[in-house]
């Protein structure tokens, strides 16, 4: 029962996309957990591949990476590349911003309030354009047919 | 306090991933770009370009490390995400216990691969 109390106002996984209104940096941090749950379960796949597979020689080898010439994986890998590309550079953006890094000095509490994260939200804009420009560019290689 | 240090731990891992990945993902997907520069790299998967560099102790020096940080940096992020919806003391103790021997697996399995097919 008390354990039921506790966990009164729990949302659950419904939480991590509304509990009210969020700011934009709490979305990327949804899509920093999302990704960073993708990845997480291609690597194991990828890990499985590259060990157990691979000893095994050349003809199983190429057997499972002609799995892969499937229509489906290949955009599986292309999103797998795109979800690296956000984890990478967003978290990169969470590191500096842990550090106290590119925050600016602390400003008194007088109102009209504002926070130091939203102040630097060009930044973080510009970081979603670099994203974007790097996706496009990985787009261009797997269009170009060399995955 | 011990999560303080898995979550510091845990950030700077993911800086070395971004690198170290990165130099991995470059090479094995944007060859037409680095061709664009002038440096041809064609049939990354194929199991003479992959046996290239499984031969080369360079490859083998960057990936074991790689494995290493990535699989701390994915099962403490899994960890992180699972302490969230698993909500007695228990379950997280026995999920962290799973995931560490998980971890165990894949970092035993991911060191012998590489070290097996450098001399092979």
């Amino acid at each position: 029962m008390s354990e039921l109390h506790h966990r009164q106002n729990y949302l659950g996984v419904g939480g991590w996309v509304w509990a009210g209104k969020y700011k934009l940096e709490r979305y990327l941090y949804i899509l920093h957990r999302v990704t960073g749950l993708g990845i997480l379960f291609f690597m194991l796949f990828h890990f499985t591949v590259t060990t157990i597979f691979r000893v095994q020689g050349e003809a199983v080898w190429s057997g499972a990476i002609g799995l892969l010439e499937n229509p489906w994986l290949k955009v599986g890998e292309y999103l797998v590349a795109v979800a690296f590309v956000y984890h990478a550079l967003n978290g990169l953006r969470l590191f500096l911003q842990e550090l106290g890094i590119g925050l600016g000095k602390p400003r008194p509490p007088v109102y009209p309030y504002s926070d130091s994260i939203r102040r630097k939200r060009p930044w973080t804009y510009v970081l979603i354009v670099v994203i974007v420009l790097l996706a496009v560019m990985f787009f261009y290689d797997f269009i170009a047919g060399g995955w | 306090m011990r999560n303080t240090y898995l979550q510091l731990i845990h950030m700077v891992t993911g800086v070395f991933i971004a690198i170290l990945l990165g130099i991995h993902m470059v090479i094995m997907h944007l060859d037409a770009i680095l061709g664009f520069f002038g440096v041809q790299i064609t049939h990354v998967t194929s199991w003479d370009s992959m046996m290239g560099r499984a031969r080369q102790g360079l490859w083998v020096g960057i990936y074991i490390p790689l494995l290493a940080l990535a699989l701390y940096h994915g099962l403490n992020g899994l960890r992180n995400v699972l302490i969230e919806v698993i909500p007695s003391a228990t379950g997280k103790r026995v999920m962290t216990w799973i995931l560490i021997i998980v971890g165990i697996v894949f970092l035993v399995l991911g060191i012998y691969a590489p070290v097996v097919l450098l001399s092979a």
